[in-house]
């Protein structure tokens, strides 16, 4: 009682809590990061529409969508990987390898397509959780060497898979998830929307959504309160796999064949995307809402730019300096530039949104 | 005390947007004086600390540095002009030496090609004789006791050749064994002119150690003067405005229920704990007092699952529990307030809310709905009962005081409904006020029936609070004491291992 006597901040806190809503803390950041990145999308988007007389047009709305449908789904899976304050390198070959599995299933296996898109998806969760879920939830290994180890390998088993051959995967379903329209919407929008609900879904609504967060936000904190912290952990990589598995059908149904070459630097745009959508590299604070703009922003700016005939290293240029942009204001927002000024860290325990941001008083 | 101020900090303002952290502040330090600065958390002790080590310029004031008006554009400055702060938390590099420590930054000996290693060195170690200071310089700081640390900090501070040196709670870690060997260096410092400023939540420390006190409340200076001048009771009124009721919690009446509550049998924790046999009853408050790393928190640790290869038999209500992991333990009607809140009892970064439920919450399928109605019934009752102090239940558990945090995290567990609660360093970093209301939510959950292992390092707490006290001493339980027999001295007497 005394503390809401004698401390005058209790009252400005008050109020900055109200503003901050009735969700997750750090959300007041992550917000800010998430509406920046919003309006530079509206923005980027009207900017397009008014000067390329191409760009504004159904035909080109409909490739901006399901162009960017494999970024998409990587980048979902990534969200909660980030979430819980991992990385994982491995995606982009795991989608080529999963599309290497689809192309064997069919050709070689005879299965039918409906069940070979299934089964895809299960070898991504399989392969992901039981790779470098185990290997990082339940052997403890850091993430950045377990993902790069297993980069490298998949990317090897791709072509030992494949024999470095492209495969015509024949299919008129494929054909289908990939160009036509449903209710006048691309099929594969569908679908993105579908697995965006989903993971909103799972991610606010669910108590592994919660466990998600602690993990991300104290995995020490998180299991002293009973939460299976290796459970969690493989569950997330299993979902990054599952969903580069979908990455992969996706990527069979746009070529019509399974190639041992695709998937190279997805993870890189995925990175941006999710980074862009307001979540974290410490882990803890975000979520797939954010990360469905960052996808969208980066893949209009990708197709504005080039409907506007700008070379390809434009685009790099572009989408890389808006990104480290978007993220320095979001730091000088949240607390000043902290690695200018002096200051005195504790070892291991400081993440941003424990220095309070600049207007606040700092605790006694 | 005839000699004129080292640093003399007047008329201090400072707002941070529209709250008014200091209003109009003076501050003198003199030469050769341990100064104690007491206040309660948002007195403005931390912003005054902040401006006095250059890392928050004031919005008014001036600071006098031997006479002369000084300004600090950072910390660095603040140092180089001869202010050195050392806080509770240490920054020392673990990997490397001692004296590479004491001269981290610009400040070795250096030659045309490097650095002058030798004469490094016996800088370092003359810091330390002259702090009285038995530590060898070529050691890794990360292997010293944490008392000693400190210490080097201090040759650090010293190093600069410190005329002002702050210590923001430097005791709050530390037994009181180690505290003793603290207070010599800080003498030390006193010996050789420096002035010191002492910040400490701990009562006893300032009556032993200060020579003067300052006193502040909501920014101001509310009293101020000799430390003899002052009472506990006085010191305490002046820094909370009105007396704190003296609390006396009611010793647990003589056993009802043989067999329940916790009880372990050759308990072991391979390196740390060894042989333990103890029995907490229902409504029983039982301590654990012994120096750092005398077991005690391996043996929590142990009981939640928390240290691989334990072994012994554990019972609750009569009942052998296996416990492999902390959820197990919460299974078998366990819960446990670490001693490190910030990053072990609570998730910084998500709400009050989050983390008032997240153990409660362990026992659900994980993909299920949370039932929002519910959550947000737990989460009133528990502000409402706790008084638990916060903007709201979404804000994040970050922003709350230290002794609010910790309401928290023994909210989270009550909210479990647990047979038996661990708990290790329960008022660690907690202010007067908040302590007490601490000490009665323990009385009120003894009340209720729960049996409680509590472990501390201040004797005076474990007086307070239990019904016995077990004395650990390297991994072993030497003695135990009825509340009756306990006293400070016989606590020390067994905690240092004598028989």
């Amino acid at each position: 009682m005394s503390d809401a006597e004698t401390d005058p901040a209790i009252r400005r806190r008050r109020v900055e809590a109200v503003r901050a809503g009735t969700g997750r803390a750090g959300r007041a950041a992550f917000k800010l990061r998430f509406l920046a990145v919003l309006i530079l999308f509206v923005a980027v988007f009207v900017f397009f529409a008014l000067t390329q007389q191409r760009f504004f047009t159904s035909g080109n709305i409909d490739a901006l969508l399901t162009s960017g449908s494999i970024l998409w789904m990587v980048a979902l899976g990534l969200t909660f990987v980030m979430l819980t304050g991992g990385f994982d390198l491995s995606l982009g070959s795991l989608l080529a390898l999963s599309g290497i599995a689809m192309g064997v299933f069919m050709t070689q296996w005879g299965i039918p397509v409906g069940w070979a898109m299934a089964m895809t998806v299960a070898f991504g969760v399989l392969v992901g959780g039981l790779g470098n879920g185990v290997l990082i939830g339940k052997v403890g290994l850091p993430f950045l060497v377990v993902t790069l180890g297993t980069l490298t390998l998949y990317g090897g088993l791709v072509n030992l898979w494949s024999q470095e051959v492209t495969t015509q995967v024949p299919s008129a379903t494929l054909t289908a998830l990939a160009f036509n329209n449903a209710l006048g919407v691309p099929i594969s929008v569908w679908v993105m929307v579908g697995v965006w609900l989903v993971a909103l879904y799972v991610q606010r609504s669910t108590y592994f959504g919660r466990d998600v967060y602690a993990v991300g936000g104290s995995a020490d904190a998180a299991q002293l309160s009973g939460v299976r912290v290796s459970r969690t952990l493989i569950a997330v990589y299993a979902i990054a796999g599952g969903l580069a598995g979908v990455a992969g059908v996706l990527q069979v149904a746009r070529i019509g064949a399974s190639s041992p070459q695709v998937g190279g630097t997805v993870i890189f745009d995925a990175a941006a995307a999710v980074l862009l959508g307001g979540t974290s590299f410490s882990g803890g604070i975000g979520g797939v809402g954010g990360t469905a703009i960052g996808v969208l922003f980066l893949a209009t700016l990708q197709n504005g730019l080039s409907v506007s005939g700008v070379a390809d290293y434009w685009q790099q240029i572009v989408s890389g300096g808006i990104l480290i942009v978007v993220v320095t204001l979001d730091r000088v927002q949240r607390g000043g530039l902290a690695g200018v000024r002096i200051r005195r860290t504790r070892p291991g325990s400081p993440r941003p949104s424990e220095t309070a941001p600049s207007a606040n008083p700092p605790p006694d | 005390m005839t000699s004129a101020p080292t640093l003399h900090a007047a008329g201090i303002h400072k707002s941070y947007g529209g709250v008014r952290a200091l209003r109009g502040v003076d501050l003198e330090l003199k030469p050769g004086e341990i100064h104690g600065l007491l206040g309660e958390n948002g007195s403005g002790k931390s912003t005054l600390l902040k401006i006095l080590a250059g890392q928050l310029a004031p919005d008014r004031g001036r600071l006098m540095l031997e006479g002369s008006e000084v300004r600090f554009a950072d910390a660095s400055r603040a140092m180089a002009a001869g202010i050195a702060t050392v806080t509770q938390e240490t920054t020392l590099v673990r990997e490397l030496s001692v004296a590479e420590n004491i001269f981290l930054g610009p400040r070795k000996a250096r030659r045309p090609w490097g650095i002058d290693w030798r004469r490094t060195r016996a800088e370092a170690v003359e810091l330390l004789e002259r702090l009285g200071l038995d530590i060898d310089p070529a050691t890794a700081a990360g292997r010293l006791r944490p008392d000693q640390q400190q210490m080097v900090e201090i040759a650090r501070a010293l190093s600069i050749v410190a005329r002002v040196v702050i210590l923001d709670e430097p005791t709050s870690s530390l037994p009181d064994d180690q505290v003793a060997s603290l207070f010599e260096a800080v003498r030390s410092l006193r010996a050789h002119g420096v002035a010191v400023v002492f910040v400490s939540h701990r009562m006893s420390e300032i009556f032993d150690l200060v020579d003067r006190v300052t006193i502040l409340r909501d920014g101001l200076v509310v009293g101020g003067g000799a430390i003899a001048e002052f009472d506990r009771a006085r010191l305490i009124h002046l820094m909370i405005g009105r007396e704190l009721e003296e609390l006396d919690i009611p010793e647990r009446p003589a056993r009802q229920t043989a067999g329940a509550g916790l009880r372990l049998r050759s308990f072991n924790v391979p390196g740390r704990v060894r042989d333990v046999d103890l029995a907490v009853e229902p409504g029983e408050i039982v301590g654990l007092a012994g120096l750092v790393g005398s077991g005690r928190s391996s043996l929590l640790d142990g009981i939640f699952g928390l240290e691989r290869g334990a072994s012994g038999i554990v019972e609750i209500d009569g009942r052998t529990a296996r416990i492999r992991d902390p959820l197990s333990a919460i299974r078998a009607g366990l819960g446990y307030v670490p001693a490190d809140r910030k990053t072990r009892g609570l998730v910084l970064d998500m709400s009050v809310q989050a983390n008032l439920l997240m153990a409660q919450s362990c026992r659900r399928v994980r993909l299920r709905r949370p039932r929002r109605a519910a959550e947000e019934r737990t989460v009133a009752d528990a502000v409402r009962r706790f008084r638990i102090v916060s903007d709201s239940a979404a804000a994040p558990v970050a922003r709350l005081s230290g002794g609010n945090q910790q309401k928290v995290v023994l909210a989270k567990w009550l909210a479990t409904e647990p047979r038996m609660l661990l708990l290790d360093e329960p008022t660690r970093g907690v202010d007067v006020g908040a302590k007490a209301e601490i000490y009665r939510t323990l009385a009120a959950i003894k009340d209720s029936g729960v049996g409680v292992l509590v472990s501390s390092s201040e004797t005076p707490e474990l007086l307070l609070l239990c019904d016995r006290i077990l004395v650990m001493y390297r991994g072993r339980i030497v003695a135990e004491l009825s509340r009756a027999d306990a006293t400070e001295s016989r606590i020390m007497h067994y905690g240092m291992g004598h028989e």
